[in-house]
C-alpha cells in the first residue's frame, strides 16, 4: 500500500514540475500582441430592422451589428487570432454564454473553446430558435421557447459559426470555435490584446463578417507587447 | 399504434427493417423484456438473412445510371440541386451536397438514415414537385440512396441513431387540449399562425439555409405536409425538426416529454385526413331570408364541397407555384335569391400597392353565360368569342361584382344598376369568409338565370394578392356541375300516407269483393 502511495506522490510532483517548466518556458519566451482594427473609408450607418413582433421584449427596432464602426474608426466584433500555433486553451474561467436578451446575440461574436460547453440564455419569455450554420460541427436548428431558459451547447471542432434565429430574422450571431488560446475579438474601439504568444515570427490574421479577412507578418517579442494595427475596407 | 394507422412509407416492405427498426426505436418503452428480446432476435434475424439486407449496402454506381436518367434534371448532375428545371419548382429540389435533409428520423445536425431516403423517394413528398418512384423497383431505389449518400460522404461517414420519440400517447379530447396549450406555450404559432394556417408574424422572413424564400406548412393541410400527415409523422418532425429550413427540434424544448405527441395530436384534429373533393356542388333550398353574414352559424350547418384549384400555366403571366390551391363552397337558394358562401386560406389580408408587387385579393365563380344543350362547356379560361361566361366576383378592395367574359383578357365589368349581385367578406386567421347572393332569375340579358333542378357548370379562380397574383397570373378550377334542388316542400309528409291510405283502400275493396265473390 505504502509503494502505490508513494508512486502517486511521485507522479503528482513530476506532474507539477512538467507543467510548472512549460508555463514558465511560455513566460520567458513569450510576448503579447496588441493593436487595433480600423474601419477604412467613412463608416456606413447600420442597417435598421422594425421590429414587427414580441415587440415587449425585443422593443421597437433592431440596429444591425454587422458592422459596427466606433470613434477614430475602430472597427467592433473582429475577430484576431495568430495563424498556426498550437497550444491548449485553458478552461475559461466562466462558461461562455450566448445570451438572447431583447432578441439580440450577446455577445455578438463568441469565442468558445473547442469542446467546451456554453450556455444559450433566453431571457425574453418569447420563443428563439437557435439555427447554425456550421459545416465541421453538426448544423443545428433547435428551439427554445419561453420556459426554457438555458440550453447547453458544445461544438468540438474549431470553425466559425454563423447564428441566427428564425424567429427573429435580424437576430444574427456568431460563435467562433478555436483550438488554441491566441485569438481575441475587437472592442468598441476596435482594440484588441493577445497575450502569451511565443516570442517569434507570426501570421496574425483578422476576420470580419462583412469585411472579410486579411494577414499581417509581426514578429513578437520576449516579455515585451507588439503592436499591429489592421485597416479593413469594403 | 395499428398498422392501419402506420404511414404507407411501410407498406412496400411489411417485415422489412424499416417497420422493424421503427417500433424498435420509437416505441421502445412500450415493449415487455420478452417482446424485447424477441424483436430484437428478429431484428437481428432479418439483418442477417433476408434479401433485403442489400437494403443496408445499395450500389452507388448503379445508382449513380438510375439518378442520371430519372432524377438530374431537377437535382442536377452534381446534386447540388439546380438541374435544368430547378428554377421553376418552389420548394425548389434538394441539394445533396451538403447532407441536409428535411424528413429524417434522426436528430437535428444529423444525417438520415438510409430508410429515410429509402422512404422519400418511394413515398414523394406531398405538396411538392417529388414523386413517388414507385416506378422504379426497390432494389434502383436502394442503389439511387447509395449515389445520393457520395454526394455529401463526409455527412454520411457514421450511421446516425434515430431520435428515441417518449411513448406513443393516443389522441383523446384531454390530449388534444394539452396539446393545444403546448402549441401556444411553444409558439407555433409564430410561423404557422394562430389557427395553423401558416399566417404567422414571421412567414415572409423565412428562409431556408441557401437562402430562398419558404412557406410555413399549413397545418389545416396535413395531405401537404412533406413527411406525412399521421400523427406519429407529424410527432417525428417535432422531434427532428427539418434540417435545412426555420423548423427547428422540439424534442428537449417541451415542457413534458410526452407533450410533443399531445401537440402532434392537436395539428391532427385540426383537419381531416383528407380534402374529399367534392365532384357536384348542391345548391339546397332554404325558405326565408339567407345570411349575409359569412360567420353566420346557418353557414356552418349547411353541407361543404372542396374544390381544388391549381396554377393557370396555360396563358402568360403562368402561375407555377400558386398560394390558393382550394376552396370550401356551401350555396344555399330561396324562392328569389341564390347565395354562394365560400372559404379559402390565403396568408394575408393584401392592401393593393402595384409599387411593390402587391394586389387585391381576389376570387370569382364562373358559368357558362347561356345554358347549353348537352355537355358542351365554355373554355374553361374564361369562355372565349363563341362561347362567353358569367362572372360572380369579390375582390378585397372592390367587394362584390359581376362581369362577362368571352377570354382571360377579354373582361367586361358589368355596372351601375345591371350589378344585382350583393355580398360581404371577411378575413381572420389566415383564411377569407364571403357570402355572395344574387336573384335567381336573370335581371338583365347578361346575366345567367339559375333555374332549379338542371344541371350547370360553374368553376372557381382564385388570386392572392399578398403573393403577387393577378389578371392571368391566379389559380383555377376545371368545370364542375351545380345543380339547384327543388324546393323541399311538405311532399314528403303528404304523398306516402295518401299511397299508403290508397293501398289500404285497394285491398280492401280487394277483399271485399273477394268476399262477395266466395
Amino acid at each position: 500500500m505504502r509503494t502505490v502511495w508513494t508512486g502517486l506522490a511521485l507522479l503528482a510532483m513530476t506532474m507539477t514540475l512538467v507543467s510548472g517548466s512549460i508555463t514558465s518556458v511560455v513566460a520567458q519566451g513569450a510576448g503579447s500582441i496588441v493593436g487595433e482594427v480600423k474601419f477604412e473609408g467613412a463608416a456606413p450607418a447600420p442597417k435598421v430592422t422594425k421590429v414587427n413582433k414580441d415587440k415587449e421584449a425585443c422593443g421597437e427596432e433592431k440596429k444591425s451589428e454587422d458592422l459596427v464602426v466606433g470613434p477614430n474608426k475602430g472597427l467592433k466584433n473582429a475577430v484576431v487570432s495568430v495563424v498556426g500555433v498550437k497550444a491548449p486553451v485553458p478552461k475559461p474561467a466562466t462558461k461562455p454564454t450566448l445570451d438572447q436578451k431583447t432578441c439580440q446575440f450577446q455577445p455578438h461574436v463568441l469565442l468558445l473553446p473547442a469542446g467546451s460547453e456554453m450556455d444559450i440564455q433566453n431571457p425574453d419569455g418569447v420563443l428563439h430558435n437557435i439555427h447554425t450554420f456550421s459545416t465541421a460541427n453538426p448544423a443545428i436548428n433547435k428551439a427554445q421557447p419561453k420556459f426554457k431558459k438555458v440550453m447547453t451547447e458544445k461544438f468540438d471542432k474549431p470553425e466559425v459559426i454563423k447564428v441566427q434565429c428564425d424567429a427573429h430574422s435580424w437576430m444574427l450571431g456568431w460563435i467562433v470555435v478555436h483550438d488554441h488560446p491566441f485569438i481575441a475579438v475587437s472592442d468598441a474601439e476596435g482594440s484588441f490584446k493577445i497575450d502569451n504568444v511565443p516570442a517569434g515570427k507570426h501570421k496574425v490574421e483578422v476576420w470580419h463578417e462583412t469585411l472579410g479577412k486579411m494577414t499581417k507578418e509581426v514578429e513578437v517579442k520576449a516579455g515585451a507587447p507588439t503592436k499591429v494595427t489592421f485597416e479593413l475596407k469594403k | 399504434m395499428e398498422d392501419s394507422h402506420q404511414p404507407s412509407a411501410i407498406s412496400y416492405q411489411p417485415r422489412s427493417l424499416a417497420l422493424i427498426s421503427l417500433r424498435f426505436t420509437l416505441h421502445a418503452s412500450r415493449f415487455t423484456p420478452l417482446r424485447f428480446t424477441l424483436h430484437a432476435s428478429l431484428f437481428t434475424f432479418l439483418v442477417l438473412f433476408t434479401p433485403q439486407a442489400w437494403a443496408q449496402t445499395g450500389d452507388a454506381s448503379a445508382g449513380k445510371v438510375v439518378y442520371e436518367k430519372k432524377c438530374a434534371l431537377c437535382h442536377g448532375e452534381k446534386g447540388d440541386g439546380n438541374g435544368p428545371g430547378a428554377a421553376s419548382f418552389d420548394p425548389r429540389p434538394r441539394d445533396f451536397t451538403q447532407g441536409k435533409y428535411k424528413i429524417r428520423t434522426t436528430p437535428s445536425g444529423k444525417p438520415p438514415s438510409d430508410q429515410d431516403l429509402f422512404r422519400v423517394i418511394s413515398d414523394g413528398m406531398p405538396g411538392t414537385s417529388m414523386p413517388p418512384w414507385t416506378v422504379l423497383s426497390e432494389k434502383d431505389r436502394w442503389n439511387v440512396v447509395a449515389y445520393v449518400k457520395s454526394f455529401a460522404a463526409d455527412s454520411f461517414k457514421e450511421a446516425p441513431k434515430p431520435v428515441e420519440l417518449p411513448k406513443e400517447v393516443a389522441s383523446s379530447e384531454a390530449s388534444i387540449k394539452r396539446g393545444k396549450e403546448m402549441f401556444e406555450a411553444i409558439e407555433c404559432n409564430k410561423c404557422h399562425g394562430n389557427a395553423g394556417r401558416a399566417d404567422g408574424p414571421s412567414r415572409p422572413e423565412l428562409k431556408d439555409d441557401w437562402g430562398n424564400a419558404v412557406r410555413p406548412a399549413n397545418l389545416t393541410k396535413p395531405w401537404t405536409f412533406r413527411g406525412g400527415g399521421s400523427a406519429k409523422e407529424i410527432a417525428a418532425r417535432l422531434g427532428t425538426g427539418l434540417m435545412g429550413t426555420p423548423m427547428p427540434t422540439f424534442i428537449d424544448s417541451v415542457e413534458k416529454p410526452e407533450d410533443i405527441w399531445h401537440v402532434a395530436n392537436y395539428v391532427k384534429s385540426l383537419a381531416p385526413e383528407k380534402p374529399n373533393f367534392a365532384t357536384l356542388l348542391s345548391v339546397r333550398a332554404v325558405e326565408g331570408a339567407i345570411p349575409d353574414d359569412p360567420n353566420a352559424p346557418f353557414w356552418n350547418q349547411q353541407p361543404a364541397a372542396n374544390f381544388p384549384l391549381a396554377g393557370q400555366v396555360i396563358a402568360d403571366p403562368r402561375n407555377f407555384n400558386p398560394s390558393i390551391d382550394l376552396v370550401t363552397v356551401r350555396a344555399v337558394h330561396s324562392a328569389s335569391e341564390i347565395a354562394f358562401h365560400l372559404t379559402w386560406d390565403d396568408p394575408t389580408n393584401s392592401k393593393a400597392d402595384p409599387k411593390a408587387k402587391l394586389f387585391a385579393d381576389q376570387i370569382a365563380l364562373q358559368f357558362p353565360a347561356r345554358l347549353a344543350d348537352g355537355n358542351e362547356r365554355p373554355y374553361v379560361l374564361m369562355g372565349d368569342g363563341s362561347n362567353p361566361v358569367y362572372l360572380l366576383r369579390w375582390s378585397s378592395d372592390g367587394g362584390v361584382g359581376e362581369a362577362n367574359a368571352g377570354g382571360i383578357t377579354k373582361i367586361t365589368p358589368q355596372t351601375g344598376e345591371a350589378v344585382q349581385a350583393k355580398g360581404n367578406g371577411v378575413f381572420a386567421d389566415g383564411q377569407y369568409r364571403l357570402v355572395i347572393k344574387r336573384p335567381l332569375n336573370a335581371t338583365d340579358p347578361n346575366d345567367l338565370a339559375f333555374p332549379v333542378g338542371e344541371f350547370l357548370a360553374v368553376a372557381f379562380m382564385a388570386w392572392d394578392g399578398g403573393a403577387g397574383e393577378t389578371g392571368a397570373k391566379m389559380s383555377f378550377s376545371s368545370w364542375y356541375y351545380l345543380r339547384l334542388e327543388e324546393s323541399a316542400s311538405k311532399r314528403p309528409y303528404v304523398i306516402p300516407p295518401l299511397v299508403i291510405l290508397l293501398t289500404v283502400l285497394v285491398e280492401l275493396l280487394v277483399v271485399r269483393v273477394a268476399r262477395r265473390r266466395g
